[in-house]
């Protein structure tokens, strides 16, 4: 156990995290101000790996790639919320976990048609392959080091605009008191179908961030979805300050826990129990961290209703 | 000295820098029709929510027949016998009349939680809703939707769920909110008979009601008590009078 | 003239509420004598879809007594009939046969495990408890992926309980101790929804507020509900164990949550039959959709999802009542006292 294991496995923790997030923002929003459940938003993280993977190879060029993926996702989100989800927002959860749970289906046989079941190939752009030492002898590779540097822009940029601007404004009033907002006259169906669209485009922003560095399949954005889900719960409904932390948290908490637990254990128990208990103790450990919060903190680390 | 049902001692409740409660006593006596005016924001749905256990009050205590209840969740105050009733009705909308009588007859029996026999055939609950019913005069829309009840019938079912456990004290939050002219006059003679056999605490706008069922009335304004009398005195308040200026349009 | 005050005999309940649920009890006859067709026309295989309809359906079953009548929308309750199922593989890995026994942990489990979660996830409502039911069952699902002892990833093989004298692989055996569990859980089930619990419960999920009002507390009321719908998917899944004699962590996925749901929803929210209904639609159509793409898509008939994704958008945005609800707005009614409870 060194300490550039320690902390290479913490720096990955950070990129976890930082994608995460991206995946958690616009969902905790959707959430939050919304109040819907919507389940195909993996599906959102799926797209945008997908329309990056596929104009990169196309045109050759990585950062082509992202470059058109970002408006391809921006148009998803706003042509599903636009044509389906804004149908939706008045039924109650039942109805919408179910339509949403169709459109993942949908969604995943529909990339299942287009590109066949098994992954496709991405690969790492040439510039960002080699490796970065982020401290004397610590090696960490350029592009995870690029994914943490972006996200972390990203979350200020997102963090600036909440706080900052006008829009922004109307959008903590929505995820505080939807109804109110309302009531003053905002108009709520542009303000959702924006949350919902950019929502949709930062879960793609992590798809394709995510790309070169894990497998890219159809259903390959629902393990995310839970795992967002689990950030929110920690974080509080509705709060993109309580999903930044809560990200880096179980990313952090879910890396290090893989690595780290099954060798701690084996201090304390015998080799075969640790063999057996570790991985199992490891996977469940974000889990555990979420019933505790639960048990003191029923709506989240931050809540943002009132 | 017989003892109030309701008592309460010096509640106050803030949230951040706004003083909903500011030092708030009352009492109810038995018997007693005690009405909490005050205009608009002063605090009188805050209070109410403090008394029905829903809001714990920063300091202060409630007494119900002389026993504490501050530290009580609402279902255990209902069972120490309070009743209330909603500004918004909180009545069974998927259930007929009927219906919404027996599931408050076996509530009221303590016999909730039984897995065999039906509840809805059962004579006993029956006989029991009947009654319940028959206290508002609904008897006769038994096997009516409450979906397809008018907005006034919705209200009289809402005030016989909330008489429906026989309370000491009946919480009425603006009975006749929403309420036309006949709907109003016949709730206020209903209330009127009411409180012969229960003492009530009603916050209402509609000042003819007011002053026509009120043995007593307390003036909230800004949280904090600002008078407390009989009708006569209270329409004679000069404090009351500029606190309250025009009235309230009812 | 009736007599006043004189409690029913059970038989009389009994015969009632069959009277009142015949769309029930028409499915569970017709389960009975299934069999027959499949003897006549000689395809046993028949038999295997009859039994994972059957079983299904009892899950959904289960789980409807907490979403359709309890409005709690959880989307952990594949975890329950994971845990049914495993309960026979590992009582197996130990050299313990006994079905009975089987029952019995899978029960006790089941009920302990359902008490913690819904303790937990009941301080909450709403979206949350969506989420936190999903969470707990993604736990479930990632603990049993990594429990290697038991399969892992791979899952385990499972033999047929040993139940008294009877022996389960008897072509059958099996077939009928399922289709009895499932009339006693309906029959169960058919009780709990009119008894004053059951009617608590609908009162909780059409309005909390005022059944908190009479002075009753919603949350024990929900609890209850939640651990005996819990219960119940254990009871399924333990079956589902003796039927496919595999288990693996699949099994308790989330998708499959989704799945008792999407049944639901085919069937009608708060009908006692409609899980059942639901059920047969939904593997009817997973049997035979492939099968009708093939004659006009071959080259698709692999992705009949594609279909059933959009097909479910469409029931949730235009359809009400799912298909039970279909069946008793053209059925007469009679007078109000006798309504279909279906």
């Amino acid at each position: 156990m060194t300490f550039s294991l320690i902390l290479e496995q913490a720096f990955n923790g950070l990129q976890a995290g930082v994608t995460l997030f991206l995946v958690a923002a616009g969902l905790t929003l959707i959430l939050g101000i919304m109040d819907f459940v919507f389940l195909a938003h993996g599906a959102q993280v799926m797209i945008g790996a997908y329309a990056a993977t596929a104009i990169s190879l196309a045109t050759g060029s990585f950062y082509l790639g992202i470059l058109g993926a970002i408006p391809v996702t921006f148009v998803c989100g706003y042509l599903l919320e636009f044509l389906i989800i804004r149908h939706l927002y008045r039924r109650d959860h039942m109805d919408q976990v179910l339509a949403t749970f169709g459109l993942i289906l949908f969604f995943n046989e529909m990339i299942r048609i287009g590109f066949g079941p098994a992954a496709l190939f991405s690969d790492l752009p040439t510039s960002l392959s080699g490796f970065v030492e982020i401290l004397p002898d610590v090696p960490y590779p350029t592009y995870r080091l690029a994914v943490i540097v972006v996200g972390l822009l990203l979350a200020i940029g997102i963090h600036l605009f909440v706080s900052r601007t006008k829009l922004g404004a109307m959008v903590r009033a929505g995820a505080s008191n939807p109804d109110m907002t309302a009531a003053l006259g905002i108009n709520i169906s542009i303000l959702f179908r924006f949350i919902f669209a950019t929502g949709a485009c930062l879960a793609g922003i992590a798809g394709m961030a995510l790309a070169p560095i894990t497998a890219v399949q159809p259903g390959m954005g629902e393990p995310l979805l839970i795992l967002s889900l689990v950030v929110i719960i920690i974080g509080g409904i509705g709060s993109v300050r309580g999903a930044f932390i809560a990200a880096i948290l179980v990313g952090l908490v879910d890396t290090l826990g893989r690595v780290f637990l099954p060798a701690m254990l084996r201090l304390v128990m015998d080799q075969s129990a640790a063999d057996g208990a570790g991985p199992a103790l490891a996977s469940m450990l974000v889990y555990i961290l979420m019933a505790v919060v639960l048990v003191f903190r029923p709506t989240g680390l931050f809540p943002v209703k009132g | 000295m017989t003892s109030p049902v309701l008592e309460l001692r010096g509640l106050n409740k803030s949230f951040g820098a706004l003083r909903a409660t500011h030092d708030v006593s009352l009492a109810v006596m038995p018997g007693q029709l005690h009405a909490l005016i005050g205009p608009n924001g002063a605090g009188k749905t805050t209070l109410i929510q403090q008394i029905y256990g829903a809001m714990p009050p920063d300091s202060g205590s409630i007494l119900l027949n002389g026993r504490d209840i501050t530290a009580l969740k609402p279902a255990a105050r209902v069972r120490a016998g309070i009743g209330r009733s909603f500004q918004i009705s909180n009545v069974l909308m998927d259930f007929t009349v009927l219906e919404n009588g027996i599931i408050a007859e076996q509530a009221r029996q303590r016999a909730a939680f039984t897995f065999l026999q039906p509840a809805f055939t059962d004579p006993s609950l029956i006989a029991g809703a009947k009654i319940i019913l028959d206290r508002v005069g609904l008897l006769a829309r038994a096997n009516q939707r409450v979906a397809n009840l008018s907005h006034g019938e919705r209200r009289m079912l809402e005030l016989a769920l909330a008489m429906a456990a026989s309370p000491s004290l009946l919480l009425l939050d603006e009975p006749m909110a929403g309420a036309g002219p006949e709907d109003s006059r016949r709730m206020t003679e209903i209330i009127g008979a009411l409180h012969k056999d229960v003492a009530i605490l009603l916050i209402e706008h509609d000042m003819d009601a007011v002053f026509t069922l009120a043995d007593h009335i307390t003036v909230l304004v800004e949280g904090a008590v600002i008078a407390a009398g009989t009708a006569t005195e209270i329409s004679a308040n000069d404090d009351v009078k500029t606190a309250y200026l025009g009235g309230d349009p009812q | 003239m009736t007599h006043p005050a004189r409690k029913p005999t059970l038989i009389r309940l009994f015969i009632d509420s069959v009277m009142a649920h015949r769309l029930l009890w028409a499915l569970l006859g017709l389960f009975a004598l299934f069999p027959i067709v499949t003897i006549i026309f000689d395809q046993p295989f028949w038999n295997d879809i009859a039994m994972r309809i059957m079983v299904l359906g009892m899950a959904a079953m289960g789980l409807n007594l907490a979403l359709g009548y309890g409005g709690m929308v959880s989307f952990g309750h594949a975890a329950f009939i994971g845990i049914g199922a495993y309960s026979v593989g590992i009582c197996d890995y130990y050299g313990l046969t006994n079905g009975w026994a089987h029952f019995a942990i899978s029960m006790a489990v089941c009920a302990g495990l359902g008490l913690v979660i819904g303790i937990l996830s009941l301080r909450t409502s709403g979206i949350y408890f969506i989420m936190i039911t999903l969470a707990f069952a993604q736990m479930l699902f990632f603990l049993f992926v990594s429990l290697e002892t038991f399969g892992g990833d791979d899952g385990m093989s499972i033999d047929r309980a040993d139940f008294l004298m009877i022996d389960l692989y008897e072509p059958l055996r099996l077939y009928f101790l399922i289709w009895l569990v499932l009339v006693i859980v309906a029959s169960f089930l058919m009780f709990i929804v009119h008894s004053r619990f059951g009617v608590t419960l609908r009162g909780i999920k059409s309005n909390e507020q005022r059944i908190e009002a009479m002075g009753l507390t919603p949350l024990h009321y929900k609890i209850t509900a939640y651990v005996i719908s819990a219960v119940i998917c254990g009871i399924a899944g333990t079956l589902f164990a003796n039927w496919q004699e595999y288990v693996s962590p699949d099994i308790m996925h989330w998708t499959r949550s989704g799945e008792l749901m999407i049944i639901i929803i085919l069937g009608g929210l708060g009908t006692v039959a409609g899980p059942l209904l639901g059920a047969i639609v939904f593997l009817l159509l997973e049997e035979f959709l492939p099968e009708l793409l093939h004659l006009f898509a071959p080259a698709y008939a692999e992705n009949w999802m594609i279909i059933f994704g959009p097909l479910l958008v469409v029931v949730v945005l235009f359809g009400r009542g799912g298909i039970s609800g279909l069946i008793t707005t053209y059925m007469p009614k009679k007078s109000d006292q006798q309504v279909r409870h279906d």
